[in-house]
């Protein structure tokens, strides 16, 4: 748990994102950033200090994935994390555009 | 993942309408696997449309290998030239380009083409095989296709089945994360070949002359001419007149042209493609607006945007089908330019409210194709006897004009039960289906009386006049505006946003129009008031008559109310008639509205009375700047008359659409003609001491107060070509990281906001640049006062700024020499002079000995021996300076009066409308752009009461010029004589480089300023090759016999089109054209037996005279292109193989391959990404090009950029490259 | 101390299961090159320390302004630059 004292409000919610990524070693997450290349989709290997280290499977640049991506925490503008009874992540397919 | 396609070229009889109307000389691509099918149906139907034959249209998704098998069974070489895309240029360019392997295929064989699609968006595609114009073509004949290449991830299905889908216009297009969406192809193409039933040329009915020429969407056209047949021969509608009509599918049926389905509020995309060959159209979409740059958030929105030749643009209309409001129905989707639209360049979008299973009808009987909702959206309810959903709902008789709108005419009808059942809660005059005020309950409500009506207008001093003007006026000013007691000028109402208005239109027209030398009699009996970018209800108040809609116009003495909502500040929105625009609407039916922010009061500038309209008035505001607001509207074809009522530039035959006419702004207009008072001398035409301020806007204002001026074009076909000199603005206004302009291309219905400021007193002029516009008079001032003055209020938060710089007496006679220059630079800013000489000697302008022996050219003074000894060749001026430089110009005129071709001014090629007297100048001048500086002295011109700025024969003129930042590309072109000096090469490129920067030549690394190519070296930044292309058009060049060179018609490939064409150019087609003073005709590369293949090879014909541009593989390239020239005809830049972002400064601004309509002043930095060679380093010839087909490739508007893969001995490699090699 | 979704929520000034808009710092986002602003009405689900969740959750597309995105979202505090309460994800409004 969190030492909530002599902390602000902001210190507790930073330490409260790295908490919440290292609750969730092994999840499959989600990450848009506004920094390029602006969307990561992938599994947290870990956290450390406030970066959390992503093994991402799919971004906007092909050439960029399947390789692990420490992702600044605190410059992640949103993210889902899956888990149990949520819902899942979708799988980007090369289906060819036929559906 | 790879992707492939078997794509065959063949030929094919294309059918356009309904009506039979043909092109027995078709071609198009197609995929393999409909080849049979294709021609099979084709030969079962050669008098109606097949839906196969429709310009290829095929998808892939971003980071996709794209592989086509490509088949020719055309009876010469084609190719698959696919622009954005990234390739080798030796194996699949679709070309025979400089010295790589030629990827053309022969009749009867096939080639693999090999691309990677690395960005999104639109990549068309087309033959460069045969870059003839005219009916020889392929581009002209439908050899073209376009590829849409989605977001990664995506798939898409067939509309109406649900089921996967190949190829065709249109698809649904989903994606795991985003939207699902429709996507509809609308590739607009012109000038094919068209033959009606009986194999003959169309005639257009109404003059019993050839019909216009042919402009299409996807291979179809739907001709008013054709459909007005029907009403004259008493098969429908028989009190009809026909303009009004023209789109009515209660009198038709729906047309041959597209019409794009979906359900309101479905996410879309219209992916619009320029595949033609000539014309720069406006696309124009009613009821939707969108983003000029769809991936740009803060881009500016637009609701009609321009579009030049082999260019492209996604329209993804905000808030989806039917816009924030919701609006169903149809919504005509055309070109502006009403010679076209009247020609049959339209569609539309189908917004339906009830889900389509296929089981329905049109009111005329005519199935309703099966529709599946997007998956990811709810689909719209069934439809029920209650609620049978658009049109169905609506009582109109089939045969018979599109009923009035229930409630919204002043004494008019009630609704029935059905549209009782459809309506919204609280129908009122206006908002009936759709409520555009509804979801701001609190918003005020504006109310406005405006009248159409017609009057004589005068344009000018010298009585030019139009007895016919048609204008709108608010009904509080008729009696004034009739009686003479107020000048007419465009009507424009200010309104803040955040308001419902309310119109109440009265039709004061005349119900008749007769005919005179520009214009057949016409019954105009009804007219409507249709505006641009407001939310409202299409069903009942689109001020026209389209689809399956009401006709929302009323009859002459009746009144309609209009309801619209402002939903943000959308500039200026535009307004005009939609019943008889094409009759009518050069006559002046035109004005605008101007949304400005919430709580903004509207004051008159002179009296700060509060005021409701006005051109020019002053908006103060709370908490923003105070501004004054201009509204200029440029307008062709103006049919004017002068004082004695003889017609000016009447057409061949009244109702020609042959360019009839000259021009207007903002109902004025001030040739230069008239302006040679005092010494008669062409330099001092814009001078207020020799010939008076002009009639046309003096706009006024004080030093330093910011200005909102709303640019809008109210008529007919052309593009234009706006400046301001001395002031300039962010390319996109809601975005500042978008670059400056000083320059702003338009076209009918385009509406701009240029938010600038008057950073010293003195006269600024503003203009429409294109040589014929300004001759005939668009121009006028902006006069910045530093001193109070009794008739012009302050803006209330500006501090008071009294100028004391030194001013010229209004009463002197010719402008005053100013005694000392103003320094514009701060302190300490370093000084870099140039001195330049402007002088005659004769260019050489290609291999082929074409040349000019009258050429003015501006050079640097101490290359001036060089280059008359014939030891240097001239190229157009190029003036470059770092940011943070203050430029000391010193200019010489070395003219002479002997050395013009012709004395008395009046040029018989190229020409211009309106010839008249207007003697050479030997004074001459250098007007920058974008460059900081002291209006009164540095502009280069003698506007208004500004000082001398031009400099006589043996005199000297000197400039200061800020360069305040790095910029890049800009123009230079000399102000004293546009008639007599421009198409003799008085231009160059100026360049603003980042601080410093050192410009070295490209072979020996040394010192080196005014190449067109050179190596920019700077201590933080890469080394980076420079290349400047200064396009020109409008040249007069002889051959190497001495014979002169009338282009278009002396270089066209196919000489045959000259006999079967009469007029086939316009005066702002005439003159030879290519870049940096060089041009490459292909006619001098064509064999007897009109072979094309080869016309660009250099193992044929040896380099082009064009500037050929040497890189490494890898290099950083920047192009700096200006165009700095003459004529109206905007035109297309490409380069093979490489794309840029599309503003130089803004990195989030779209990827593409080309920048679009070039017109005089334009100027743009292309930096290549990835370098040359693009993404994979490819070596090889590149073309660069202009994208017109008809008619800048043939005349020798391309060139090429040559890319090494090994180390070549005289070009030596960039930067660490370069020491790299130094040790091997 | 042990504190719960509701306490959490409470604290922020939110309710569980309220419908909320909430927009966030950056100019645009950016998923396979189709830019947005940040702008996503959605129901409260979840607070953490440092996060809350939308779930649905719509993204106020301009082009597409009744997007529900696939997932849930959930959004730093941090990165928050305002929110407001008592906000349907079906109301309309200008997004530009």
């Amino acid at each position: 748990m969190l030492n909530q004292k002599n902390m602000t409000s902001n210190d507790r919610h930073e330490e409260g994102m790295i908490q919440l990524f290292t609750n969730h070693t092994g999840t499959k997450m989600l990450a848009l950033t506004s920094s390029f290349p602006f969307f990561f989709i992938g599994t947290i290997r870990g956290v450390l200090d406030d970066y959390v280290m992503v093994f991402v499977e799919t971004t906007n640049v092909a050439e960029l994935e399947n390789r692990v991506w420490n992702l600044h925490i605190h410059d992640i503008e949103v993210f889902y994390l899956e888990q149990e009874g949520w819902p899942t992540i979708p799988v980007l397919g090369e289906n060819g555009g036929g559906g | 993942m790879r992707r492939f396609f078997h794509i065959v070229a063949i030929p094919i009889r294309i059918v356009l309408n309904q009506f039979g109307d043909y092109n027995p000389n078709g071609m198009m691509y197609v995929l393999k696997e409909n080849e049979k099918k294709v021609r099979k149906l084709v030969r079962k139907n050669p008098f109606t449309p097949v839906e196969l034959v429709q310009p290829l249209m095929i998808r892939a998704n971003e980071g996709d290998v794209l592989e086509v098998l490509f088949e020719n069974k055309l009876p010469f070489q084609t190719g698959f030239h696919l622009e954005e895309a990234d390739y080798d240029v030796m194996q699949s360019d679709g070309t025979d380009a400089g010295f790589n392997t030629s990827s053309l295929v022969k009749k009867g064989e096939r080639k693999l083409y090999r691309f990677r699609l690395n960005h999104a968006g639109v990549y068309p595609f087309s033959d460069l095989g045969n870059p003839a114009s005219g009916e020889k073509g392929s581009n002209s004949n439908g050899l073209f296709g376009a590829l849409f290449v989605q977001k990664r991830g995506s798939w898409w299905t067939h509309p109406e089945t649900g089921g996967t889908i190949n190829s065709g216009p249109f698809a649904d297009i989903h994606h795991p994360f985003l939207p699902s969406f429709r996507e509809y192809g609308w590739l607009f193409h012109d000038e094919m070949e068209t033959k009606d039933l009986t194999g003959n040329k169309p005639l257009d009915l109404m003059t019993g002359e050839e019909r216009e020429s042919t402009h299409a969407v996807n291979f179809r056209y739907e001709p008013l001419g054709n459909r007005k047949k029907l009403i004259e021969e008493g098969v429908v509608c028989p009190e009809c007149e026909g303009e009004e009509v023209h789109h009515d599918s209660w009198v038709f049926g729906d047309p041959a042209t597209p019409v794009l389905r979906g359900y309101k509020g479905d996410p879309a995309v219209i992916r619009v493609v320029h595949s033609g060959v000539k014309e720069t159209h406006v696309f124009h979409y009613h009821v939707h607006q969108w983003l000029k740059d769809p991936v740009n958030q803060e881009s500016e929105i637009v609701d009609a945007q321009s579009i030049s030749p082999q260019s492209w643009y996604d329209v993804a209309p905000l808030y989806g089908l039917g816009s924030l409001q919701g609006s169903i129905g149809d919504a005509i989707v055309h070109c502006h330019l009403y010679p076209h639209f009247d020609v049959g360049m339209w569609g539309m979008n189908r917004v339906f409210d009830t889900l389509q299973d296929g089981s329905q009808c049109y009111p005329d009987g005519t199935r309703i194709k099966a529709l599946k909702p997007l998956p990811d959206r709810p689909a719209p309810p069934k439809p029920t006897k209650e609620k049978p959903g658009f049109p169905n709902f609506i009582p109109g008789k089939v045969g018979f004009k599109a009923p009035r709108p229930p409630l919204g005419i002043v004494g008019g009808r009630g609704l029935t039960e059905l549209e009782r059942n459809a309506a919204i809660e609280n129908p009122r005059p206006g908002a009936v289906f759709t409520d555009p005020c509804g979801f701001n309950p609190e918003a005020p409500v504006i109310e406005y009386r405006i009248s159409a009506i017609e009057l004589p207008l005068i344009y000018n001093r010298q009585g030019w006049n139009d007895p016919k003007g048609r204008i709108f006026v608010l009904d509080d000013d008729l009696e004034s505006v009739l009686s003479g007691n107020k000048k007419p000028e465009p009507l424009v109402i200010h309104t803040p946003a955040g308001a419902c208005v309310r119109i109440l239109f009265t039709n004061r027209l005349p119900d008749v129009a007769g005919g005179d030398a520009f214009q057949l009699f016409t019954r105009t009996y009804e007219a409507g008031f249709h505006i641009h970018f407001m939310k409202f209800d299409v069903l009942v108040n689109d001020g026209a008559n389209v689809g399956w809609n009401y006709d929302s116009s009323v009859l002459q003495g009746q009144t309609i109310q209009y309801e619209y909502y402002a939903d943000v500040e959308l500039k200026a929105w535009f307004y005009h008639d939609h019943l008889f625009a094409g009759h009518h609407q050069q006559h002046g039916v035109f004005g605008s509205g101007v949304i400005h922010p919430r709580f903004t009061a509207f004051l008159d500038s002179a009296t700060g009375e509060p005021v409701i309209h006005g051109t020019e008035i002053t908006a103060v505001h709370p908490l923003i700047p105070d501004y004054r607001d201009y509204s200029l509207f440029v307008h062709d074809f103006a049919l004017l008359y002068n004082k004695d009522g003889r017609p000016i530039q009447p057409p061949d035959y009244p109702g020609s659409q042959d360019d009839p006419g000259v021009f207007g702004v903002n109902y004025t207009c001030e040739p230069l003609q008239f302006r040679l008072n005092g010494p008669a001398d062409p330099a001092y035409s814009f001078s207020s001491f020799v010939n008076g301020d002009p009639y046309t806007p003096v706009f006024r204002c004080y030093q330093n107060d910011p200005l909102r001026i709303r640019l809008i074009q109210g008529a007919q076909e052309e593009s234009h070509s706006f400046h301001i000199h001395g002031m300039r603005w962010k390319a996109e206004r809601p975005d500042v990281e978008t670059r400056y302009e000083s320059q702003k291309h338009i076209g009918i219905s385009e509406s701009f906001t240029l938010e600038t400021l008057a950073t010293h007193d003195g006269d600024y002029l503003w203009s429409f640049a294109t040589e014929e516009d300004i001759w005939n008079g668009l121009w006028g001032l902006i006069r910045s006062y530093g001193e109070t003055q009794q008739d012009l209020i302050r803006l209330p938060d500006q501090p008071f700024v009294n100028a004391s710089a030194e001013k010229p007496s209004p009463s002197l006679k010719i402008p005053p020499k100013a005694d000392f220059l103003n320094s514009p630079a701060p302190e300490g800013a370093p000084l870099r002079k140039f001195r330049v000489a402007a002088f005659h000697v004769p260019v050489v302008y290609s291999q082929y000995g074409e040349h000019d022996p009258y050429a003015i050219v501006f050079a640097r003074e101490e290359d001036m021996g060089a280059i008359l000894r014939g030891e240097q060749t001239p190229e157009p001026l190029i003036l470059r300076a770092n940011a943070g430089d203050e430029v000391e110009i010193s200019l010489t005129s070395y003219l002479t009066e002997d050395r013009f071709p012709f004395k008395d001014g009046i040029w018989p090629y190229p020409e211009i409308k309106e010839q008249a007297y207007y003697p050479p100048s030997l004074r001459i001048s250098l007007h920058p752009q974008l460059v900081q500086y002291d209006v009164k002295t540095s502009s280069g011109e003698n506007a208004g009461y500004n000082f001398e700025q031009t400099a006589g024969p043996g005199e000297t003129i000197t400039y200061r010029w800020y360069v305040d930042q790095p910029f890049g590309a800009s123009c230079l072109w000399d102000m004293a004589d546009l008639r007599n000096h421009r198409s003799l090469g008085t231009f160059g490129t100026f360049i603003a480089e980042p601080r410093g920067t050192e410009s070295v030549h490209p072979y020996t690394l040394q010192g080196e300023e005014s190449d067109s190519s050179v190596v920019l070296k700077h201590p933080f930044l890469p080394e980076t090759r420079e290349f400047v292309l200064t396009m020109f058009d409008g040249a007069r060049l002889l051959n190497n016999i001495g014979e002169l060179i009338t282009d278009p018609a002396d270089g066209l490939l196919d000489q045959d089109q000259l006999e079967e064409e009469e007029d086939l150019f316009d005066t702002y087609d005439q003159g030879s054209r290519g870049f940096n003073y060089r041009t490459e005709r292909l006619v001098h590369r064509m064999k007897n037996d009109y072979q094309t293949a080869d016309l660009f090879s250099s193992d044929v014909h040896g380099d082009p005279s064009t500037p050929l541009f040497e890189a490494y593989a890898g290099d950083p390239v920047t192009i700096r292109l200006t165009n700095p020239s003459e004529r109206r005809r905007a035109h297309t830049f490409r380069i093979h193989g490489h794309y840029w972002n599309t503003d130089a400064m803004d990195l989030t601004s779209q990827v593409k391959s080309f920048d679009g309509h070039l017109i005089t002043g334009h100027a743009a930095d292309l930096k290549l990404h990835y370098g040359a060679g693009s993404y994979y380093g490819f070596s090889g010839d590149y073309l660069y090009r202009s994208g017109n087909i008809q008619w800048d490739i043939e005349l020798g508007m391309w060139g090429l950029f040559r890319v090494y893969e090994r180390w070549q001995k005289h070009l030596p490699p960039l930067g660490t490259k370069r020491n790299a090699d130094h040790q091997l | 101390m042990t504190s719960t979704n509701e306490s959490r929520a409470a604290e922020l000034g939110v309710v569980i299961g309220e419908s909320i808009l909430v927009v966030t710092k950056s100019d645009q986002l950016n998923l396979f090159g189709q830019t947005f602003r940040p702008i996503f009405a959605g129901t409260v689900r979840e607070v953490g320390e440092g996060h809350l969740t939308l779930d649905p959750v719509t993204i106020k597309m301009v082009t597409a302004p009744f997007f529900t995105f696939p997932t849930p979202l959930s959004i730093p505090l941090e990165n928050i630059a305002h929110f407001t309460r008592n906000f349907g994800p079906e109301k309309v409004f200008p997004l530009t």
